[in-house]
């Protein structure tokens, strides 16, 4: 290991941190761009940062039926929100000590279980509108996740290897590997999986409180407080997970440090954040040109979704592409 | 010889033209010479074919005595058909009439220049042009009735039909791939370069197109199971159609799988391609021979004997023995005599008692002498009785079946062809054979509609005594040709 | 286990192929017999491109002869002569189905697996195009005899043999790039009469029974 950069465990630390920092600044600026398409001001991109330091100094209110889980369920999605980045390509092109400790199914299944989580939280509080939220996000989940370990095939079979890092390093190597339609097909499958994932329309209505078709952000109606400061923080961190996911693996896997230099490594950070705020204007526009589905119709579109990841695998397995 | 391959496509087409615009009466009198020319073109390309071989009239247009085995039959029944129905229509007066005559006429010459141009054209691709255009008329000729049965079956049909030849389509564009590999990535798909160099063709793909084009023309030969179409079909058009559509179309499509067969035969080996065969036919011969025990309507009737011997023409192309291929060049021809007479028998049946339910009908002989009596003897032509042709034929393919390794599928030909035999039967001895009930005979009367009727069915059992007694020697010369070519295999 | 990437321009190929599956399935699930039609006028412009790039990368010149015939016939007359028959039927223009949406799809999605194993199975290989554009057109037939057995309704099932004629012709890119013109536009003119009779017979049937559902097209049996 030559000495000159940064030290592994201190890039690690690195990537871990920008999860937690940019994750708030991510979503104040996809708030602030959704705000101004709709011909408002919009509110300040670092509204986040205060919305979570005033979440911090309020008192926390239980409801009296609930448990130890209650209070113990946002402690460990947060847990898990930080696990994830040591998993997944962030700031760099190679691999990373700790990183070896899950491969893409490894980092699936922590996601899974920081929503199993937030949905017993949920369940906990007993109250009617988050556990509908609760009942109807696990369900949502089973369909979503036959696509995304179809993805997940994809990407395997694609690079013989399901280390994320390796199919990232993969489409970079030349475009050749971009318009293949295994990837392509593979890439708009996992876009879709994120909308549906982190409660965009057409799926859920991000903002506001429209209860008869909140998933994800029912949920989190009854915590209050340092708990709830955590679960907003946490739901934060996964859109930016999913994002960086898309983005490091599938999409645009440019700009990231090639070696240790802390140069190259400092740069990549805002490169990254750059790249999701990006995406993030794409999902404010989606937002904003589409309706919500019925519920019954969100199949039909998570059908469409697994349509295309099974296509991906397909095409690739027998027919070489 | 060149002029008479090209008259024999002009003729129809011209005389399509000009019914568009003349008056009743000159179409049926034009469209009856169009046919008495056609048959006679043909019968005069009969001796021509076997002794040259083959004959050419440009690029497009070849004939060798496969083709000509088809064109015989397709011919003649434009001829009788044509007679046939110059007593049949009855038109209501005025415009509508005149309307509904113009299509009909323009739409029949069309329709059989279509089938007799498919044998003669040099290629696979052209060969599916021409049925899609017999498909395309005959959909429009289905619906001409405008009733809801006429609408229905034409829909089902177009759709099936269609559906079919998309497949055949895609069975061409394999064979043209098959190709490639021998004559480069341009070239047209004319029969001597085909069968020349089909057996370096590779066999994967020349058994894709085999299956695809078996159930792509097989829609419209009316293989069992996407025959679906076929007993709406011929039921619901107006008779002279059916006729043409049961005796001729089926042929011509058979003619489309049988080019395929020879190029598969010679790229493949003879087991593939029979046993392809086989199973449709058995399957064809199965369910028809069960349904036809089971009929209230006439049409329907002889629809379910069409099914019946198009899986017989299958069944014994799976046969080895060259004498069953002969049988089934013969039965060709005889099934198209004995269909046509028996559509026409069934057309004058429904003209006079108004109704086509088998329920209703009583005393077709005693009301019907001419008509009646040839229609009982089609019946019995169809269900293979001598002295007609179909007896011969069907001898020849049960004596060639049993030669062959397979022998018991012979032994099952015969007893599905005895079973639908009992279906027809019934049919007979019920309506026709009976004797007229009293009050039928005082609405209806005895006697013929219309003498045209009575001409156009003599003139088919004529055909098929000569077929059953002494088949003519040239055509006996054509058929044995046909057969060789039909044999030749890797 | 893993193949090696083909080239960009195999892969752009491919995804342009896959663009015809796609929009087949989208055919599934399109409640408007409108955008049915509108989805097959985009089938048909794909399949326009993709005869498009075949001509220029393997310099076959007749083949742009045949985009520019086929994208005048595919693309603005056949959906054009559809669309006017919609526009007279005064009669609620949503197809209708036996199944749900997601089942259809899942049915078809089994039917393309198996298109696309029977013809991995036959290693046919062309020069035109890979070979997974035979695949994928192999499974748009398919498809479209899905969309036409469980749709009910005239439109639907006319849409759904012109698209299995788009995959058709997708094939016949692939493995017949070389087939003489005038029997590519022969195949075409015929596809034309097709959309006629086709176009003659749902006014007929609208006309009679004053829908375009199939659902009274039931009387002959047995």
């Amino acid at each position: 290991m030559s000495e000159a950069g940064l030290a592994p465990p201190a890039i690690q630390a690195l990537q871990d941190l920008t999860i937690l920092v940019g994750a708030p600044l991510v979503s104040g600026v996809i708030a602030h761009v959704e705000g101004r398409i709709q011909g408002r001001r919009g509110p300040r991109i670092l509204q986040p940062y205060y919305d979570l330091a005033k979440l911090f100094r309020k008192e926390t209110i239980v409801p009296e039926d609930s448990s130890w889980v209650f209070l113990v369920g946002p402690i460990v999605a947060f847990g898990c929100y930080l696990i994830v980045p040591l998993l997944i390509p962030v700031l760099t092109t190679y691999g990373l000590p700790l990183g070896y400790m899950g491969d893409i199914l490894g980092g699936g299944f922590v996601l899974a279980l920081a929503g199993f989580a937030v949905s017993i939280t949920s369940a906990e509080s007993g109250a009617p509108y988050a556990q509908l939220g609760a009942s109807r996000a696990m369900t949502f989940g089973a369909l979503i996740e036959p696509t995304i370990l179809f993805v997940v095939f994809a990407v395997a079979i694609i690079t013989a290897t399901d280390l994320p890092y390796a199919l990232a390093a993969t489409v970079r190597s030349s475009a050749s590997e971009i318009v293949r339609p295994a990837h392509i097909l593979a890439a708009i499958a996992f876009f879709l999986v994120v909308l549906a994932d982190t409660g965009r329309i057409p799926v859920e209505t991000h903002s506001g409180t429209l209860e008869f078709g909140m998933i994800d952000e029912g949920r989190v109606l009854e915590h209050s407080g340092a708990p709830y400061a955590l679960l907003k923080w946490g739901s934060a961190m996964k859109q930016l997970i999913l994002y960086t996911i898309l983005i490091d693996v599938f999409v645009a896997p440019w700009g990231l440090a090639g070696d240790r230099q802390p140069g190259a490594v400092v740069l990549a950070i805002p490169a990254l954040i750059g790249k999701a705020c990006l995406l993030g204007c794409v999902f404010a526009v989606i937002d904003n040109s589409f309706s919500k589905l019925r519920l019954f119709k969100i199949t039909e579109f998570l059908a469409a979704a697994f349509l295309l990841a099974a296509l991906a695998v397909l095409v690739y397995y027998l027919g070489g592409g | 010889m060149n002029a008479v391959l090209i008259a024999i496509v002009v003729v129809p087409i011209a005389v399509t033209i000009l019914t568009w615009w003349t008056p009743l009466h000159l179409s049926r009198a034009l469209t009856i010479a169009s046919g008495i020319a056609t048959f006679v073109l043909a019968l005069t390309l009969v001796p021509a074919a076997t002794s040259h071989g083959f004959l050419a009239a440009g690029p497009a247009l070849r004939a060798d005595a496969l083709s000509i085995v088809f064109v015989v039959p397709t011919a003649f029944l434009y001829l009788t058909t044509a007679i046939f129905a110059a007593g049949y229509l009855h038109l209501p007066e005025g415009t509508a009439g005149r309307r509904y005559a113009r299509r009909f006429y323009a739409g029949l010459n069309l329709f059989c220049w279509a089938m007799v141009v498919a044998p003669l054209v040099n290629g696979l691709a052209l060969l599916w042009v021409a049925i899609e255009v017999t498909t395309v008329v005959s959909a429009l000729l289905v619906a001409i009735d405008d009733t809801d049965g006429a609408t229905e079956a034409a829909w089902k049909y177009v759709l099936i039909a269609s559906l079919g030849l998309g497949i055949a389509l895609l069975a061409t564009i394999v064979m043209y791939y098959a190709g490639t590999k021998v004559f480069g990535s341009s070239y047209n798909l004319s029969y001597p370069a085909l069968l020349a160099g089909a057996h370096r063709f590779p066999p994967d793909a020349v058994r894709l197109a085999d299956i695809l084009a078996v159930i792509g023309f097989g829609t419209k030969m009316g293989l069992v199971p996407v025959h679906t179409w076929l007993p709406d079909a011929h039921s619901e058009a107006p008779t002279p159609i059916s006729a043409l559509l049961s005796g001729a179309l089926l042929a011509t499509s058979f003619y489309a799988i049988l080019r395929f067969f020879q190029v598969s035969m010679r790229a493949l080996g003879p087991t593939f391609p029979r046993n392809v065969l086989l199973a449709f036919g058995l399957a064809s011969l199965l369910l028809a021979a069960l349904y036809l025990l089971s009929q209230r309507d006439l049409k329907r009737l002889l629809a379910y004997s069409s099914v019946e011997h198009m899986g017989i023409l299958a069944i014994g192309m799976s046969f080895s023995a060259p004498l069953a291929i002969v049988g089934v060049l013969l039965h060709v021809i005889a099934h198209g005599a004995a269909k046509g007479t028996a559509f026409f028998g069934a057309g004058s049946v429904v003209r006079k008692f108004l109704t086509k339910d088998l329920l209703r009908i009583r005393g077709g002989i005693a009301l019907l002498p001419w008509s009646g009596t040839m229609l009982v003897l089609a019946v019995l032509a169809l269900s293979g009785m001598p002295p007609f042709g179909i007896f011969r034929s069907e001898f020849l393919i049960v004596s060639g079946g049993l030669s062959d390794p397979h022998d018991a599928v012979a032994a099952i030909l015969v007893v599905l062809v005895t079973l639908a035999f009992f279906g027809l039967s019934w049919f007979t001895t019920e309506t026709m054979v009976t004797p007229a009930p009293p009050r039928l005979v005082a609405t209806l009367g005895r006697g013929e509609t219309s003498w045209f009727i009575v001409v156009a069915m003599v003139l088919g059992l004529a055909g098929l005594v000569v077929l059953g007694v002494h088949v003519p020697g040239q055509l006996s010369v054509l058929l044995h040709h046909a057969a060789t070519e039909l044999e030749v295999t890797r | 286990m893993a193949h090696p990437a083909p080239s960009t321009f195999t892969g752009a190929a491919d995804v342009i192929a896959v663009l015809v599956l796609l929009s087949e399935f989208a055919m599934l699930r399109a409640p408007l017999l409108r955008s049915q039609v509108r989805l097959y006028a985009f089938q048909s412009l794909v399949v326009t491109v993709l005869a498009i790039v075949v001509a220029a990368t393997r310099h076959i010149d007749e083949l742009y002869v045949l985009a520019a015939v086929s994208f005048v016939l595919k693309v603005v007359v056949v959906p054009r002569i559809v669309l006017r028959l919609l526009s007279r039927a005064e009669v609620s223009l949503a197809g209708s189905s036996a199944y749900g949406v997601a089942t259809m799809t899942l049915i078809a999605i089994a039917v393309s697996i198996f298109g696309f194993f029977s013809i991995g199975a036959l290693h046919l290989h062309s020069t035109a195009l890979p070979s997974t554009a035979l695949a994928i057109s192999v499974a748009v037939v398919l498809v479209s005899f899905v969309l036409i057995i469980l749709r009910s309704d005239v439109v639907s099932q006319a849409v759904g043999f012109f698209s299995l004629e788009n995959g058709v012709s997708v094939a016949s890119l692939v493995v017949a790039s070389g087939l003489p013109l005038i029997v590519d536009v022969a195949f075409l003119f015929d596809l034309l009469v097709a959309v006629v009779v086709f176009g003659v017979l749902m006014r007929v049937h609208q006309g009679r029974t004053n829908t375009l559902s199939t659902d009274p097209l039931d009387q002959l049996k047995g």
